[in-house]
Formats: C-alpha cells, structure tokens, sequence
C-alpha cells in the first residue's frame, strides 16, 4: 500500500545522525516486545497479514509518532485480536489490573518452548531457483506503475522508472498475496538497479546507482 | 546494549512500558508464551547474534581469498562455514568494497537488517530520515557520518526491502599486514558492515 511506511526520497525529516541513536532499543520493554513478536510468529498466535505488513495499516500520524518498537508493541496486539487469541480490551483491563497492583501473572516458565525459539531463528529458508526467468541479466526493465492497496515490495520510488537486470536472485512468492495466504505465485526476483538520474533527475551530486530486489510482476519489458 | 542507555525519547515510556507488561502478562496467563522463551530470544541478540559476527566473517574475507571467493558467490553459505545464519539471513549477499566502489545498504519500506551477522539495528537506520535520505542523497547522508568519498567513486545503495539481506564487505585498510584474523575483526565495526563507514587501520 501507498503508505506512511514507503519513505524512500522523502523531505523533511531531518539529520540521520542524532544522539541516542546508536543503541538498537533503550528500554527493557522493547526488547521483550520485540522477543514476544518473534514467539507469537513462532507459535502461529496472530492474524494475517502480521509484522510488517500490519504494522504499514497503522495510521500514518501515529506511524511517525511511533517509536520502533511502539509499532511491534501495536502490530502484535493487532495480530492477537485478529485471530481472537486475545479480546479487545483484555490489554487494557491488564494494564489496570498491574497498574493498581493487583497479582502478576506468575512467570510461567517453559524451557521446551524457549530452545524450540532459539532453534527456530537459527534455521534458514533460503529463495528457491528461478526456473525460467523472463528477463536475463543485462536487459533493460522499466517498474510497472501501479497503486496496490495492500502490501507489496515495490517502492514507489523505482516506479515507472527504467533499470537494468543485475542478476536472477531466484523465485519467491509474490509477497502482494502471500502475507494475506491468498494464492501467490511463485516468481522468479530480480536485482535491478537504477542510475540515480532515472530515479531523481539531475541533482547536486555525482550521480549514484540504487538497486534492489524487484519481483517478475513488478516489471516489464523496457520499450 | 543497555550499557549505553541514552534519554532521547520526548514523551514518557511508562505507558507503553505498562502496556507491554500488560501483554506478556496476559499471554502468560493463557499459557501461550512463557518468560524464559522471551529471555532466551532476548538474550539470543544481547549475548551471541551482534556485529561481533559480521566482524569475523570481514576478517576472515580479508585473509582468506577463497573464502572471500565463496562469501561473495553465497553469503548464506559462506557465513555457515562460521556458525552464523538464522532469520533474516536466509538471502545473505555479500557486496564488496573496491577503490572504486563503495556500498551502502538501507531499508526503505521497513527496517530490515541482516540479523545473524549484524545483531539489531540501531535506532537511527530505523528511522525515517535514513529511510527516506539515502537511496536519495547519500553522499550528504555520509557526510553525516563523517564519510566523504572521493566524486570518482560509485556509490551503490542497496535498498534491502525485498528478502535479501545485505552486507557490506568493506576494503582492508592499508598497514594492516600481517595482523591476525582476530586482531582484523576488531577493526571492522557494524557500520563498516552497513556501508556509513571504511575501517581504519589503528581503530578500536
């Protein structure tokens, strides 16, 4: 979707570098809202689409005013609520009940499920093979246009833009219909790169390539 | 990471720290996730998983050319060879540095970070003016940095917003012959890796 989250080129936000952003996180809850989304992924407890692609639905003002981990904290919940593994306002009554002091839960512990996560992360599913590739390294593509309203990983900046072929990465589910479960096609994925002229026109520095890594459906032939 | 606690937030995290509290809590209630799963997950990326990985896998590119070889042929592959791999680095291409060269990787749509061998992102690749400046003025983003590049060298923005994930192989610096592997790696830190810096011979 064309939204918040799609920041490629975008003015006005202002210096990269500024203090407290070396850290990855800078309070404990975030690094356990980060570790919770992993397991609930792990353990299948959320709604489609989930992690990112949710965390695109969020309200564009809310988006920027988020924190990082304010958006995992909001995607997970969403996810939870969606599959019905929690109730809507179950959060807050929790939240009331810790906040007058009420009883914690007590930590339940379960080391069966803690190696099974650290096993799970190590794993890796690599891309399978392109089988018979349309476009061949070398070749010129332009980026289709487009405005999908749900997820994709076409960057609105490279669209309608002309690249070329880099190399064949190989095949992967359309991601625009895989994060829904909806019948994707599987599609050989391409890197392309872009001069940065195509991208931007001339502008105040050297020129610079850009490239990324751009399913079939997204491309077509360059005229 | 929490030894380098910074205030930077604006507003007040008690809320959102209550929240998160909240939801472990209650998952913890329903017996759906257990304490010691998010401690193992947490401590998985606080202790074992951190550019420390990504720093051997530089060193060992830098000494051993058919290592090298592989790393940039299959980067999944090449970084098994050490142990390392996992989630987020089911693609993992190697992208190398060169006199005339430099590589630079960003995640426009998300933040997106090769894991196994970089550990977490920091705060500031995650944020919207990295995501949304260097695919469109990397040369000022750089600078920021405290980088300049020479005008005659290429820059390539890697925008890692799709499934592969990117690291940068960044050039070994000069008078570092004969160094061990060991001694190499503590040269290469996580920005080296994402390409916002060059190693220097003498650093950390």
């Amino acid at each position: 979707m064309d939204g918040i989250h799609d920041l490629g080129g975008m003015h006005g936000f202002g210096a990269v570098v500024v203090p407290g952003g070396e850290a990855p996180y800078h309070e404990r809850w975030e690094a356990r809202v980060f570790a919770l989304h992993l397991l609930v992924a792990m353990e299948r407890l959320g709604a489609r689409p989930g992690g990112r692609a949710t965390r695109e639905q969020m309200d564009p003002v809310d988006y920027l005013a988020a924190s990082y981990f304010e958006r995992w904290l909001w995607s997970v919940e969403q996810g939870l609520v969606g599959k019905g593994t929690i109730a809507a306002g179950e959060v807050e009554h929790m939240m009331e009940r810790l906040a007058a002091g009420g009883p914690e839960p007590s930590a339940r512990r379960d080391p069966e499920q803690a190696a099974r996560a650290v096993e799970w992360l190590g794993e890796v599913v690599p891309m399978q093979p392109a089988t018979r590739p349309r476009f061949v390294p070398g070749q010129d593509v332009r980026v289709r246009r487009m405005r999908p309203a749900g997820h994709t990983r076409c960057p609105r900046y490279v669209r309608g833009a002309l690249g070329m072929v880099e190399r064949v990465r190989g095949a992967g589910e359309l991601p625009d219909l895989a994060v829904y479960g909806k019948g994707a096609p599987v599609e050989p994925v391409y890197a392309v790169a872009f001069r940065s002229d195509a991208l931007w026109g001339r502008g105040q520095e050297p020129p610079w390539t850009v490239a990324l890594d751009l399913w079939e459906s997204y491309l077509e032939e360059a005229e | 990471m929490t030894e380098h606690r910074h205030d930077h937030h604006p507003r007040p995290d008690s809320r959102l720290a209550l929240r998160a509290r909240a939801l472990e809590a209650l998952l913890a209630e329903k017996g759906l996730v257990a304490a010691d799963a998010i401690d193992a997950v947490v401590e998985l990326y606080e202790r074992d998983v951190g550019p420390q990985n990504g720093a051997k896998v530089v060193a060992r590119a830098w000494t051993d050319p058919g290592f090298r070889e592989r790393l940039l042929e299959d980067g999944t592959k090449a970084i098994a060879e050490l142990g390392f791999g996992g989630a987020e680095a089911d693609n993992l291409v190697a992208v190398a540095n060169t006199p005339t060269v430099h590589n630079v990787v960003v995640c426009t749509l998300c933040s997106c970070y090769p894991w196994p061998v970089l550990g977490l992102p920091p705060t500031w690749y995650k944020s919207p003016p990295y995501r949304a400046r260097m695919v469109a003025e990397p040369r000022a983003v750089l600078r920021e940095f405290g980088l300049e590049l020479p005008d005659e060298v290429e820059i390539r923005v890697w925008d890692s917003s799709a499934e592969v994930r990117y690291l940068v192989v960044p050039m070994r610096p000069a008078g570092t012959d004969g160094l061990t592997e060991e001694v190499l790696s503590a040269l290469v830190t996580r920005d080296c890796m994402i390409g916002t810096a060059v190693p220097q011979a003498g650093s950390p």
